[in-house]
Order: C-alpha cells, then structure tokens, then sequence
C-alpha cells in the first residue's frame, strides 16, 4: 500500500516561500487532511505531490519511488505517478457527457471499449449516478457534477487520490452528506486520500490525520483529536475547534510542575502533566469553551454578554471582571442577557509561552 | 521536434537555390547589332513567364498583343513610377516602362535598369531620345471648362497667377508625381526664367521685379501654386473641370484623358488648340511634357523577350494602344499623331520639357515648391 | 572528491531543472514566441533604426553628397532642425501637431460614440436593440477609407474643396455643407473615430455586460440619484475599458492613411502618415524617422495605459457573476433616442454600400439620371473600344479580378491560420504562466505589431526580404499579414485562456492525455468560439487590408484592394467602386457565414 515520504520539500516563486522545508510522512491507507488558511500552502503541497507543481527542493517519494529529486534531477510526470486529483471547481469538461468525462481518461490508457464501458457502468452505479450518463455537465446540480467529477477521478483506480477543497462549492446539507460519503469510499477504495480544506471541522471530522499549516510552514502533524486535545502552539489551538479555544492572558509563579497563574483578578493554579520550563513570566492560558462550566456552584461570578443557543448546546458569552470567556452548555438551556451567573474551570486547559507561543504543557487548572 | 527542423532547413536551401542570373547589362551591350530576326529566335528560346511593369495603363494591352504574337507566357502590371524601383529590388521584372528621367538616370547609374536601342528603329529615334530610350511623350496641358461667362483662355502663363485665379486651377500635387515637379524645377533653368521674364513683360508691359525670388521661375512658381487645388488623378482632374458646375476652371492634366467616357470632353479646351486654332501662343508655354521610358530590367530573365518587346513598341503596330487617341506621341518619329491632335513638334515648341541633368542639379528646388503646397 | 560529489549534484540539479521547465509546453510555447517575435518586431525595429542613418540611391545621396550606404545623420537634421524654406516645420511639425489632433479626436469620438451606444444596449431597455448591436461593427468590418469616400461623394458641393461638382447631399438635397464638414480635420477625425467605435463599443460594452449589478444597486440603495450612478460608479468601473480603446484607436488613426488623403488632400490637410508615404518614395531615411516617431507615440500611449490598468486592477476583474441587470427605462425618450442611432448606423453602414452601388452604375460622373446608368462595369464586354476606359470587360467577367479575389481570400485565410493558431499558442503559454517574466514579454511582444504603422511595417519586410532569397511572395505577404494581426488573435487567445480554469487541463494531464491532445480535445473544444474569432479578425482585416500589402504584393498576383487603389489612382471610378463593394461584399459574407456557422464574432476577437 501506497506511502508517501517528503523530505524537506520547498517551494518558492520568486522571493515568496510558499512552503518551506516540508516533511511529512503518509501512511498508507491513510486520510490526510492538509488544513490552514487561505494562502498557508497546503493547495501547493498537494500540487506538488500530485506533480503538477514543480518543487524547488527536496524529494517526494510514492509508494517507495522516487517521482522527485531536486538533487537527483528526478521529476516525473503527474500521469506517470499513478494518482488521482479532484479539483475545487470539479474541472469536468463542459462539452463532453457525463459518460464521455469518465471515459476520456481510460480510452487515453488505451482500454478496450468493453472495459471502459464496464468500468464507467460500475462507477456510475457506485456513485447513484446512472441516470446522468448522457447528460452534459451544465445539466446537473452542484451535487451531482462532484459525484461525476469522484467517478472521473476514481476510473483509473489510483493508488492515492488527491482532493483541492471539493466540497467547499456545495451547500451545508450536500457536503454533510458528501462527507459521509468520502469516509465511505475512502473505505471502499482501499487507498491514500490527501485532502486539502481551510475548514477545520472538515479535518476533524474526516481524517486520520491532520497537517496543520501557516505561512508555509508546518504547525502539527498529528491525528485530529490529539491536534484539538494537545496543540503544538496557539495558531493551532486557534484555528481548532469551534467556538475557538479560549486565550486567557496571565503571569506565573512556578513551583516544579505545578504553577499559580493570575489572570486579572482571578488566581488559579496550574498542574501540569510534566515539568514546566519557561522563558519568562509571561503565559497564555488555552481552555476550550467546553471546559467552562456554569453552575450555581462555581467558585467565580460573571455577567452574561451574549448567548446563541442552538438547540443541541448553547454559547455562552461571559465578561469575568474585564475577561472575556466563551462557554458552552450543552441541552437547551439559555441565559438573559446581563444576568449573573457563576462559573468554574473544569480540569483541562494547555499552558503556551507567551514569548514563543509554543505549547508549555497540559494540565489541570483550578481556581484558588 | 528535429525531424521538423531538419525537414525546415532543407525547405530553405531547396528555397534558395535561385539560379545564377546571367549579366543581363552584358547580354544587351552584345545584342545592340541584332537584327529582328535574331532577337525573334533568341527570344522565343528563353523560358519562364515574361514580366513587364509600366506606369501607364496600356502596356497591359500592348503585353497581351505582343504574347499573342509570339506565344509568349506575359504578365503585365501598371505600378507608379516609385513603386517601380521598389519592386525592382525586391523581384524579378523583365521589362519596364518608367516615367522621371531624372530618376531614371540614378537608376542606370545604380545598375538597375539597361538602355537598349532596337536596332531595327534607330535610325528613326532622334539622337537626344536615345538615352534614356523614350518610347513616347505625354503631355500635360493647360485645359479650362468652356462654358459660362468667365472661361479662362489664357494667353499668357502669368495669367493663373493673378488673385482672380485663386481656387480655379486644379493641378496634380507636385509630391505625388515627380513629373509635376520636374517640370516645376524647369521653370528655374535659365531658360525658361528668361522665358518667363519675356512673357511678363508681354503681360504686364513692365519689367519684372524679381524681389527675393531667384529667377522668373521661382516667381511664377511662387504665385501660381497658391491659386491650385490638387486634383487626386488626372483623371479624376478632368471629369471634375468637366462638369457643368465647374465653369470658369482651369486645369494642368494629362491630355489623353479628354478620351475617357466619364469625362464630359465637350466642355473642355486645351489651351493650345484654341491658340493653334485662332493662331495666338500661349506666353511662353500652354504645359509640358515628359517622355515615358522603356527599359531593360537588369534582374530580367528573359532579356532578349525584354529587348525584343521594346522594339516591338517602338513599332507602328506596338504603340497602337497608345496611337489611337490624343495625347501620346511615339518616340519614332515614322509614327505620326492621332488624326486630330497636334504634332509632336507643335508640342515640342510650345511645352517645357524636362531635362534630366538640369533637374538632378537643382533638385533643392522641391524644398522651394514645398513650402506653396501649404 | 567532497567538490566532485557536490558538482554531481549541481549538475543534477540543473538538468532536473531544465528538464522540468522544459516538460512543461506552456514553457516551449512562450520560447519558441520569444525568439520568433523578437526575430519578426525587434529585428524590423532595429533594421529600420538603421536606415534612419542610412544614405539610401537617389536623391539622398545626392543632397547628403554621400556615398549609397554611409552613416549619415542627415535624415535627422532635415526632419528635425531643418529651417530653410521651413522644411521642417512642412514636413514634419505641422503635420504631427495634425495628427495629434486627428488622432485624439477620434479616440474621444469613438470612445463617446460607442461607449454610449454599448451602455444604450446593455443598460437600458432601448428599441431595436438587435439591429444597433448588428451594424454597429459595420464600419469596423469595411475597410477605412469606404467612410471617406462616402463622406466626399456624399457630401461635397460646388462652394469647397475642388469647387467643381456637387455630390448626392447638394445635387439631389439641395443642402451645401461647409468646407469644415466635408473637407479636413473634422471629417478625418470623424469617420476614423465612427471606424473604431466598435473598439469602445465592444471593450466597454463587455465591462458593462459583465458588471456585477450590485455595485450599482448598492448605491441605488443609498438613494443616489441615476445620473449620480453612472458618474460615479459606472465610468470608473469602465475606465480601464476606455484606456485600451484610446490606445487602439489612437495608434491606429495615427497610421491611418487613405483617410487624411480622401478627405485631407482636397484642403492641404496632411498628417505624418500622408508626409511618410510620400517621403518613402524618395527620402526613405527620413520616411523612417518619421515611423520611428509614430511608434514611440503608440509605445508612450501602452505604457500609460499599462501602468493605468495595473494600479487599477481590482476593476478589471469585476467580471462576476451577472444578476438581473436593473435596465433603466428611457421612457418617452426611447423611441427618438432610437431613431435617431438607427439613421446613424444607416448612414455609416448601408448609405456607402448602396451609394457605392450607385456610382459603379453611373458613366458619367455627378449624373444619377437612369439614362446614364449601366451594368457594363459589372458585367459588360468590349469596354475598350466602347467607352476607351479601363479594361475591356466588367469586373465580374475579368478573370484578373477573380485570380485577385482568390489570391485576397487565399491569403486571407493563411493568415488567419498563422495568426489564429499563434493566437491560441500565445494565450495558452501567457495564461499558463500569468505573471511570470517570460509571459510578460511574450505578451507585449506580441501586440507590438500594432503599434507599428502598417506601410512602415510592408516596407521594413520588404527590405529585409530582399536579404532572404526564398522570403517573397506570397510566403512574405502571408508572413507580414499573421505578424500584423497576431495582436488580435493573442489577445482573444489570452482572453480565452484566463476564462478557462487551469483545473479544466490538469483534469485531463493527470490522466496523461498527452498536451495536443489536450489541446484539440478539451481546450479548443470549449472555447471554441473566442479562439475561432481570434481566426476571424485577422482574416476580415487581411481581406481589406491595403497599406500593409501595398508594397509587397508581387507584380504577377495582385490581391483585390491594391487592384482597386490602382484602378482609383487611374481614375476607373466605377470600376473601382465596383470591386470596393464587391470587397465588402465579400467581407460581410465571410463574417456572418463564420459567425452563424461557430458563433465567432468580431466583438470577441477584439476581446470584449
């Protein structure tokens, strides 16, 4: 099964780095999901691996080969490193019918007839799209050119399968489902999917693992609930879960692995899983929204900004004494606005180095 | 990728390999004794379409007479006089019938084009038309709209240059055909100055007074280009003098062009005929006149063809084209004039012609003519 | 051994490099075009710098009393600097300040004009909107100088210009137009401008079509009144637009030449094209000079308009998705406002066809009486002895106007296969590589050409070919005529290609469909139209195209527009308005049977 190795791949266009010293290693038969902003480098990555951009360092390998060595002056062609790439915008050609955009790629491979038309019968009929085959790609809705543009993609059966953010042109209900579906076939499949999206819930929800990028770089790789659980620094804590991690500004006072943080008015103590070390005083306190709860038997008081209750949970806005905390209360409750409520810090939160934003340790937090 | 570079470079050698041209000027200096019957055979044994080029429109029909004649493959085309020489440089012509000797000059000097006098119609050639060979003259007469009150007969050249005259002389624009300036730059000769001082006296009964200008020429120059409009063709000169409404016009254009269909040639007068009808001169000119040439084109490949086709139109039977109306007057002087037209040498008297080294000395005069094109 | 081992993997590096930017067509494209059009513009440029101090035969050498091929810099000091007899001021200044003149009018002209009329069809609910958008790119279609010598049959009279005859307006009318009209700047800068109209009227009338409404219906919204709109939102958004129209207009009524000599002539009205010709036929250094001159003007004029566009890029691409447009209601205004476009476009597209018609009937001039009409100059025999006037049959019996109609169309159709292709080419490797250095230069390279003066660019080939024995004919005439208009088919490529996700080709690459396959099978396929009106424009401007070709048309195949400049220059009137109509003919044939059969059209070549 299908491994794919980079070695401090970069890219650069000019004098702007796209993606900067990469490693990576994907297991076989894995989901990745290559995730971060707008910009990040995560669409170059997976071009680069699928062959369509040329790096300008490093090495990639699939399944063992070498389909490109800067040093070596290996590049092979996208066609000869047996994948397959379902672009954002489906790229399903206009003038030719569903059949025909499923067929094109095979009769290139030189199949028989007979094959093709089996092989496109049997994705047609994996996909429910049977119905479509003569149709052209203007006549379907958005849902149902992506199942074409998968089928398009599947037919040569590649051993990996590359994905530029396909569902982020459909609706919320569709790419729900679609998600379902992708999870499905990446069973079915047997193979590597590399999946690029700017949507974190995407990646949790989806992947094996994710690769978390930011200005080139890579933030945390890691499979996505260690990701959400133990970030490697506040980008990822931030970009992570939803409502976003709170970040809680505060000064320290060590003593082994335990510490007394202030934060404004409040005093906590921190006890982390393993040894601290610090650069300085300085901290930031990552606790997810979750592990703030409201009860009569809270240790502090604060006001409630705002709530947006959905049915299934409620996000609560509060002001602590000048800190502004997001919590979330699951089951339908909901908070007037400006009423006074109690809270506490359930055990977990993330300590990071305000100097270098990096993940200090985990640990339990209890207010004083 | 290299098949096709390969296929490339061998497309451009096969391109390339022109033959060798024969030196065509050597070919004519050793033909200038033949008779016509051995131009005939050494003609009819070249190959390959024969080409000739002229700035008058009737070589075409001299062109398909004389390949009808020989069973020769023509091609003939009417080019201007400039655009000759262009082409000259860039392809192969055999024979060309040019006008501008001054230009002409340049040109054989240059190697370009060859003098070749027909053996056969020597003898009947005057010796100052030999060379450059002239195989006719055209002139370009003062010719007014007859009709109405106002007709401009003039008698005298100074006439058109009096302010009554503004916007009533149509003429050619100088720098659109060089004979029109050629004949300008004639004016300044000593000459015609001379010329032209005596006609002023005639006219005005006084003594010329030059002022700044040079000579009675620059003068004359100086006060009739200001009374022109320039006309596109003279063919389109002559149909608008032509029309009814143009009464009281005068016009410097080609005579032969009384001849086309469009023109209303009732309404026109060649200054010349009246005079020559009711026995006055027009002082000291009534227009001018230029010799078309023909030559032997140095890049020819058929030269013989070439050599042999200008004796042809220095024949009787060749210049039919142009001998069967006014205004074109062979360069053999055994070919009379149309029946109804004025001699050549009534036109040699009363025309300026242009001399060629006279015009390649003072050519600065243009930038003299210049400045009344304004 | 430590140095060896790392140059190994130097070398490595850059054959895997070069191996790698070489597997790339787009690459090969863009350097194969690199090399060809910086041989087929820079080298012209670049011969004719050099003939700029070049003593040439003739009277150059004489007046610089100089030896046929010395340096010289007389050529600059007689166009320049040159006092006597006001030589310079005459050949040069004055008719440079007449071409500004002409040549800004006309833009504006064009851009007022057809910027009025493309926000007329796309923004409001105006009559007849279907006939307006037909003819409006009439004019473009009919060769230049067609307006002009309407506008003098039409209009002159016996009070101005020659003051001989009375055209169709003063002897069928009555009416006598002042000399101003008919004759001079405002005729020249007038019909040049109503001939490139369809530049603005295509440009901006894309922009306006493709405008995201909510722009406008933002400000509608914040109540700001209509005309407030269209001040303050709708022309900014279309500047740019309006930018490239003055840059194609301006170049091209720059180099305009039948124009000023139809109408300019009659008054003394010269421009530097008109001086150009002439001086080309004598004093080919200074001719050049003044080429040269035309060029930096149309060089100055795309840089401005570059670094215009650049800065202002965010509108450009306002070409979104396009709501429901609300259309403003002209009300009462409508049916006049109509009218009004409707009589224009008569009289600048179908008034010259039928008075061509007209005076290809007529014998003797200025009399329309049905007495002297006949057909013989269509399709009558004997004409020679029978009106001893141009050749002997109707121009619908000569076989040389048929051999010159197939070699016209002939050449024609090659070059819009060289250019078209090379249009597509050029898209392809510029779109691919947008914003790289190499896409760049190949882009300006490529419209270059159009900044260069068409009988300059004849003559320039001209000289060169007389280098290259196997470059003449019709190779250079097909050669001159693809790099000319390959302006126009790149830019309809490059437009094509930007329309069209690069995702569309890798789709198919991943697959390893090989890159012509791609080509013909995906590419060309959806683009179709755009890249086959990227074959029409060049076909349709070959077929009417005479300065280009005036020079280097060989003597034994004359194409159908120097046959009729002949047939004019000799004064064969009818004969010549004869095969001008049947040129037109033929062109407006030619576009609608191509537009109907692939729905290429004019308007997307020029990249609207």
């Amino acid at each position: 099964m299908p491994e794919i190795i980079l070695k401090n791949v970069s890219k650069r266009f000019g004098k702007f780095v796209a993606v900067d010293d990469l490693n990576l290693n994907i297991e076989s038969n894995s989901f990745i999901t290559l995730l971060g902003p707008s910009g990040c480098g995560k669409t170059t990555t997976l071009r680069m691996i699928a062959g369509l951009e040329t790096p300008t360092e490093g090495t990639i390998s699939i399944d063992g080969n070498v389909v490109f060595d800067a040093d070596r002056g290996i590049n092979l062609a996208p066609n000869k490193r047996d994948v397959g790439f379902l672009f954002q915008n489906y790229a399903l050609w206009p003038h030719m019918t569903v059949y025909q955009n499923i067929a094109f790629g095979l009769e290139n491979l030189k199949w028989d007839k007979k094959r093709i038309a089996d092989r496109v019968h049997e994705l047609l009929e994996m996909l429910r799209i049977g119905e479509f085959e003569k149709r052209y790609p203007a006549e379907l809705s958005g849902g149902q050119q992506q199942r074409v543009a998968i089928a398009r993609t599947l037919a040569p059966g590649p051993k990996v399968l590359f994905m530029d953010e396909p569902l982020s042109n459909l609706d919320a209900k569709l790419r729900m489902e679609m998600r379902t579906e992708l999870k499905r076939l990446h069973r079915d499949t047997d193979s590597t999917f590399v999946y690029v999206t700017h949507d974190q819930l995407e990646a949790m929800t989806l992947s094996t693992r994710v690769c978390i990028m930011e200005g080139g770089l890579l933030q945390q790789y890691a499979p996505p609930l260690e990701m959400y659980n133990n970030p490697a620094n506040l980008f990822v804590a931030d970009f992570m879960g939803n409502p976003t991690i709170n970040f809680i500004d505060g000064t320290a006072q060590m003593e082994g692995s335990k510490a007394t943080i202030t934060l404004g008015n409040i005093q906590a103590e921190f006890t982390a899983d393993k040894p601290i070390s610090l650069t300085g005083k300085d901290v930031v306190l990552g606790v997810r929204p979750e592990h703030i709860h409201i009860s009569d038997a809270g240790k502090r008081e604060a006001v409630v900004y705002s709530t947006l209750p959905t049915g299934m949970e409620t996000t609560v806005k509060l002001d602590a004494e000048g800190i502004m905390l997001t919590a979330v209360v699951f089951g339908d409750v909901d908070y007037p606005i400006d009423s006074h409520v109690r809270f506490d810090f359930s055990k977990t939160a993330v300590l990071f180095d305000k100097a270098t934003g990096k993940n200090v340790a985990r640990g339990a937090l209890r207010i004083k | 990728m290299k098949k096709f570079l390969a296929l490339l470079m061998a497309a451009c050698m096969l391109l390339s390999a022109v033959p060798a041209l024969a030196d065509v000027a050597d070919t004519v200096a050793a033909a200038a004794d033949l008779t016509h019957d051995e131009l005939v055979e050494k003609a009819l044994a070249e190959t390959g379409t024969f080409v000739v080029a002229g700035t008058t429109s009737r070589i075409t029909t001299a062109a398909e007479a004389f390949a009808e004649l020989y069973g020769i493959e023509i091609n003939s085309t009417n080019l201007k006089d400039l655009e000759i020489y262009t082409k000259l440089e860039s392809e192969s012509i055999d024979m060309v019938m040019i006008q501008d000797g001054a230009q002409l000059l340049d040109a054989i000097d240059a190697g370009i084009v060859i003098n070749y006098v027909p053996a056969s119609v020597k003898a009947d050639v005057s010796e100052e038309d030999q060379y450059p060979l002239a195989h006719q003259f055209t002139n370009k007469l003062f010719i007014y709209n007859n009709l109405g009150d106002d007709v401009p007969a003039i008698h005298n050249v100074w006439e058109l240059t009096d302010p009554s005259m503004k916007e009533r002389i149509i003429f050619k624009s100088p720098t659109g055909e060089q004979v029109n300036m050629n004949f300008l730059i004639m004016l300044t000769s000593e000459k015609w100055s001379k010329k032209l001082e005596e006609a002023y006296k005639a006219w005005k009964g006084e003594d010329i007074d030059l002022g700044d200008y040079p000579t009675a020429g620059h003068k004359w120059i100086a006060e009739f280009l200001p009374n022109c409009q320039f006309g596109k063709s003279d063919t389109n000169i002559a149909e608008e003098i032509s029309q009814e409404t143009a009464a009281g016009k005068i016009g410097l254009f080609v005579l032969s062009k009384l001849r086309s269909s469009s023109v209303l040639s009732d309404n026109l007068t060649p200054a010349q005929y009246a005079a020559s009808a009711e026995g006055y001169t027009v002082e000291p000119f009534s227009g001018f006149m230029y010799p078309i040439y023909a030559m032997v084109s140095a890049n020819a490949n058929r030269p013989y063809t070439a050599m042999l086709f200008i004796e042809y139109v220095m024949t009787a039977e060749g210049f039919a084209p142009w001998g069967k109306s006014i205004g074109a007057y062979s360069g053999n002087s055994a070919i009379p004039e149309k029946e109804g037209d004025l001699p050549l040498s009534v036109w040699k008297d009363t025309l300026v012609e242009e001399d060629p080294e006279y015009i390649l000395d003072n050519f600065e005069v243009e930038d003299f003519v210049r400045q009344y094109l304004q | 051994m430590q140095q060896t081992q790392t140059g190994k993997v130097k070398f490595s590096r850059i054959k895997g490099r070069l191996h790698a930017w070489f597997s790339k067509p787009a690459n090969i494209i863009l350097l194969v075009f690199l090399i060809a059009l910086t041989v087929l513009t820079l080298y012209p440029l670049l011969s004719l710098l050099m003939e700029t101090f070049t003593v040439h035969m003739g009277k150059e050498a004489r007046a610089a009393k100089l030896p046929v091929g010395a340096f010289t810099w007389y050529h600059f000091q007689r166009v320049f600097a040159t006092r006597d007899n006001n030589y310079s001021w005459i050949q040069f200044y004055k008719p440079l300040l007449n071409t500004l003149a002409v040549s800004v009018t006309s833009s504006v002209i064009a851009i007022l004009f057809g910027g009025m009329v493309a926000f007329l069809v796309t923004r409001t609910n105006l009559k007849y909107k279907k006939f307006v958008s037909a003819v409006f790119t009439f004019p473009y279609i009919m060769p230049s100088w067609t307006l002009a010598l309407f506008w003098e049959t039409f209009f002159k009279n016996v009070n101005i210009g020659l003051k001989t005859s009375n055209g169709i307006m003063a002897s069928v009318f009555g009416v006598y137009m002042p000399e101003w009209f008919v004759y001079g700047y405002f005729p020249i800068a007038l019909v040049l401008g109503l001939h490139y109209a369809p530049f603005a009227y295509i440009l901006i009338g894309g922009i306006l079509r493709n405008m995201d409404a909510n722009l406008e219906e933002a400000a509608t919204i914040l109540r700001t009144p209509r005309w407030r709109i269209i001040w303050r939102i709708t022309l900014p958004i279309v500047k740019p637009a309006m930018l490239s129209t003055f840059l194609l207009v301006f170049a091209s009524s720059m180099s305009a030449y039948s124009v000023p000599v139809f109408l300019g002539s009659p008054v003394r009205y010269y421009v530097l094209s008109t001086t150009m010709k002439e001086l080309m036929n004598t004093y080919k250094g200074q001719a050049y000079i003044i080429v040269g001159v035309m060029i930096l003007f149309g060089v100055a004029i795309l840089m401005l308009n570059q670094k215009v566009t650049n800065s202002r890029k965010q509108f450009t691409t306002v070409t979104g998705k396009s709501g429901q447009i609300s259309k403003i209601d002209l009300k009462r205004a409508n049916a006049p406002i109509a009218i009004i476009l409707v009589i224009i476009l008569l009289l600048v597209a179908v008034v010259p066809l039928v008075t061509f018609a007209l005076e290809s009937l007529i014998i003797k001039a200025g009399d329309y009486s049905l007495g002297n009409m006949t057909l013989d100059f269509w399709v009558g025999t004997g004409l020679d002895k029978r009106l001893d006037q141009g050749d002997s049959t109707g121009i619908l019996l000569n076989p040389k106007v048929w051999k010159a109609l197939g070699y016209s169309l002939g050449l024609a159709v090659t070059c819009s296969v060289i250019a078209g292709t090379s249009g597509i080419l050029v898209g392809y490797g510029v779109a691919k590589r947008r914003g790289s250095r190499l896409a760049n230069w190949v882009s300006s390279l490529s419209f270059f050409p159009y900044l260069m003066p068409s009988l300059a660019f004849g003559a320039i080939y001209l000289a060169m070919s007389s280098n290259i024995t196997w470059l003449h004919g019709f190779l250079l005439l097909a050669l001159v005529g693809s790099v000319k208009y390959l302006p126009f088919a790149s830019r309809s490529g490059v437009n094509a290609m930007l329309q069209l996700s690069g995702e569309i080709e890798e789709a198919a690459l991943i697959t390893g469909v090989p890159w012509w396959k791609r080509m013909l099978r995906v590419i060309f396929p959806i683009q179709k139209s755009s890249f086959l009106s990227g074959y029409l424009l060049p076909m349709v401007s070959c077929m009417r195209e005479l300065s280009l070709f005036v020079l280097i048309v060989p003597t034994s195949n004359t194409i159908l527009t120097t046959m009729l400049m002949q047939y004019s220059e000799k004064g064969w009137a009818q004969f010549g308005n004869a095969i001008n109509l049947l040129i037109i003919v033929v062109v407006l044939l030619v576009n609608f049977t191509v537009n109907k059969l692939t729905g290429a059209s004019i308007d997307k070549g020029v990249g609207g």
